[in-house]
């Protein structure tokens, strides 16, 4: 169960207060949706989940299964099954697609205690979950998402959940982008990564992904709070009316 | 303005030594006098210095205290499995080998094939538009042996030639050599020279010059090693001058040196040459290291290419000065530079000098310089996927110096390479 209690965060940079006190309760076996405006700090509760350090925790917390994540590093949260899909997976030059992908998987496994693969039995593997993905061969060998289309690179993150065996997954505007083939294929791919041990969160700004991966539960996100929770007909209402009275009612 | 220096110690120590010992270079009388006048112009100049411009950010004056005595014949024991173990992984590269310990020739380390001589020390001071430089009359002065490596027309050599240049034994050597390449018309070779140091010659001090001509559309890949150490000091000219349709790879891979020198002036001779020079500068402690490049398209339609990549920790420095001169007549001149550099640290230095000379109206010249460090963002993304902060540092710094090694096309040596600053980058982890 991912639980958030009064999480407040800023900006460790220049101290913008970003998130003023989201608490939000996620139990195994459920997907939630966030959506809210651009600017509402959806993305922002993305890396804080994951761990990036330029952002400062100032109060609240975080809990995955019991235990604060706060102050562990990101790949010790790897470690712990949390897992975030990118909206803008990072382009890595000179480092192949499988060499970071072996690095990856075999990095969180040593730290959970199971067997690393060999590189043979490794590529075995990849290769077969890319060509469920539709990731070509030849992608692989490429540098990390260098020269990749919206489209790949979306695939490629899918493609990483997969492997990394993630318990709690953060998927971040992951159909932005995207054209209706690809939210589908992208979809398929999270959808199977379900299940009754596994939480997983999905930000987006639109309605239509939740067509595709329908959640439990949708939260409105704005001026850094949850503004309202309800059931998946809420993503369509937001649709219909857009996010101008949750705006309008923090500013109040 | 001439000012006139007191000359350093190291250059009063050097200059002592020259006359107490100049005797015991090879080499006929006229080779002696020609040495006399050499030293003489060396001494005229002194060490160069900050204030001459070629040596603005290296100033060998202040950085070099002493001189190791003059290396004259040498016979420290050196054996086969000492000079493997140096090479790293150019220990294991099926080429053929000159080796030459603290300057003097070993034939019993040596397998070359007899098309590679070693040269008489006359042969290899008949040098012409060697550039005025205080160093290379210094080698000039000094210079003990060299080879002479003369590639017939339409031959092409079957193995890599990897010429070693050892430091060994206990005292540290000033070791001065003169290597000759010239390729015949079409003709196409892989040379590889290495500079390594033994456990006890860790202070050894270089001077080497390499002259280097190519005949019609020959076609010369050239590496050059530097993994003394951080007590050594490497000094190397490499002149260049290449005939019509000729292809120039070159790559300098100078890892952990003290202080390195590497100068490579260039000449295009005939139309339609190409030219691509690389390199890695990996610096650490208060190690220096500089690469100066002199391009002079001198005719028309060539092709260059100059791509330097410096990973600096601690209080090291890097420099990189470029200079590109386009003449006149030489349109359609295609030149493009590019140095870059990674810092680890707060306290390192890089200093990047790119000089565009352009004469011609009908060309493509273009440089650029970057200065950065690891990115924050590549760092949180690895990291994010469960790689630890060391081994996402490493694959960064990795994947920065790779798009450099790429250059080396053929895949057995980019990987030996690879992995001699692979251990480098390992060395630097912070645990």
């Amino acid at each position: 169960m991912l639980e958030i209690k009064n999480l407040h965060a800023k900006i460790a940079e220049d101290g913008t207060e970003i998130l003023k006190g989201i608490t939000l309760t996620v139990p195994k076996g459920e997907v939630h949706a966030i959506m809210g405006p651009n600017g509402s700090g959806k993305s922002t509760l993305a890396f804080v989940l994951a761990g990036r350090d330029d952002y400062e925790v100032t109060a609240g917390d975080i809990l995955w299964n019991g235990e604060s994540i706060l102050e562990m590093s990101p790949d010790e949260r790897a470690a712990k099954g949390v897992f975030l899909a990118f909206q803008y997976p990072m382009e890595i030059p000179g480092v192949s697609t499988m060499t970071f992908l072996r690095t990856s998987v075999n990095a969180t496994r040593k730290k959970r205690g199971q067997k690393e693969y060999s590189t043979p039995e490794f590529m075995k593997l990849a290769r077969a979950a890319a060509a469920h993905l539709g990731v070509k061969d030849d992608m692989l060998k490429r540098a990390l998402n260098v020269g990749f289309s919206g489209g790949e690179k979306k695939r490629m993150e899918v493609l990483q959940m997969a492997l990394l065996e993630p318990t709690l997954c953060v998927l971040d505007e992951t159909d932005s982008g995207l054209d209706i083939d690809a939210i589908r294929i992208v979809s398929e791919g999270a959808n199977k990564l379900r299940g009754p041990d596994k939480a997983m969160l999905v930000i987006t700004h639109y309605q239509r992904l939740l067509n595709f991966i329908t959640p439990d539960k949708v939260h409105v996100l704005a001026q850094g709070r949850i503004q309202k929770t309800g059931g998946k007909e809420l993503a369509l209402e937001l649709e219909k009316t857009g996010y101008a009275e949750f705006v309008g009612k923090a500013a109040a | 303005m001439t000012v006139a220096l007191i000359k350093t110690k190291a250059e009063q120590g050097l200059a002592a030594d020259f006359a107490a010992r100049g005797h015991d270079l090879p080499g006929s009388a006229a080779t002696a006098s020609l040495r006399a006048e050499a030293m003489s112009a060396f001494e005229r100049q002194g060490l160069p210095h900050r204030r001459v411009e070629a040596w603005k950010y290296t100033d060998l004056r202040a950085a070099v205290k002493e001189f190791a005595p003059i290396a004259t014949f040498d016979d420290a024991p050196v054996s086969q499995a000492d000079v493997d173990r140096a090479l790293n992984t150019l220990g294991v590269l099926a080429a053929d080998r000159l080796v030459f310990v603290n300057g003097s020739y070993r034939s019993e380390l040596s397998t070359a094939k007899p098309q590679v001589a070693v040269q008489s020390v006359g042969a290899a001071m008949l040098f012409v538009r060697l550039p005025n430089e205080a160093i290379v009359a210094l080698n000039t002065a000094l210079v003990t042996d060299g080879a002479m490596i003369d590639i017939a027309d339409d031959v092409a050599l079957a193995r890599p030639l990897l010429i070693v240049h050892v430091a060994a034994g206990a005292k540290p050597k000033l070791a001065s050599l003169r290597h000759t390449i010239r390729l015949g018309r079409s003709a196409r070779a892989t040379i590889i020279e290495a500079h390594v140091a033994l456990g006890g010659a860790a202070a050894g001090q270089s001077n080497t010059v390499v002259d280097v001509s190519l005949g019609d559309a020959a076609e010369l890949v050239h590496l050059l090693v530097g993994i003394e150490g951080p007590a050594a000091t490497h000094l190397e000219t490499v002149v260049a001058r290449l005939g019509a349709a000729t292809s120039l790879r070159s790559f300098q891979l100078s890892v952990g040196t003290g202080l390195a020198r590497n100068q490579t002036f260039v000449t295009f001779d005939g139309e339609g040459a190409k030219l691509d020079i690389s390199g890695v500068m990996l610096a650490s402690g208060r190690q220096h290291i500089d690469t100066t490049l002199v391009i002079d398209h001198a005719v028309p339609a060539c092709e260059s290419r100059e791509l330097f990549k410096a990973v600096l920790d601690d209080t090291a420095r890097a420099v990189f000065q470029g200079k590109v001169i386009v003449r006149p007549d030489a349109q359609k001149t295609d030149g493009k530079q590019m140095a870059k550099a990674l810092m680890l640290s707060e306290a390192c230095e890089f200093d990047s000098k790119p000089e565009l000379e352009i004469y011609a109206d009908d060309v493509v010249c273009g440089h650029g310089a970057t200065v950065a460090e690891i990115d924050a963002g590549m760092m949180f993304y690895l990291r994010s996927r469960g790689i630890p902060k060391d081994e996402a540092r490493a694959l960064l710094v990795e994947s920065f110096v790779g798009e450099a090694l790429e250059k080396i096309a053929d895949e057995t040596l980019r990987d030996a390479l690879a992995t001699i600053a692979r251990a480098w980058l390992d060395g630097r982890r912070v645990s």
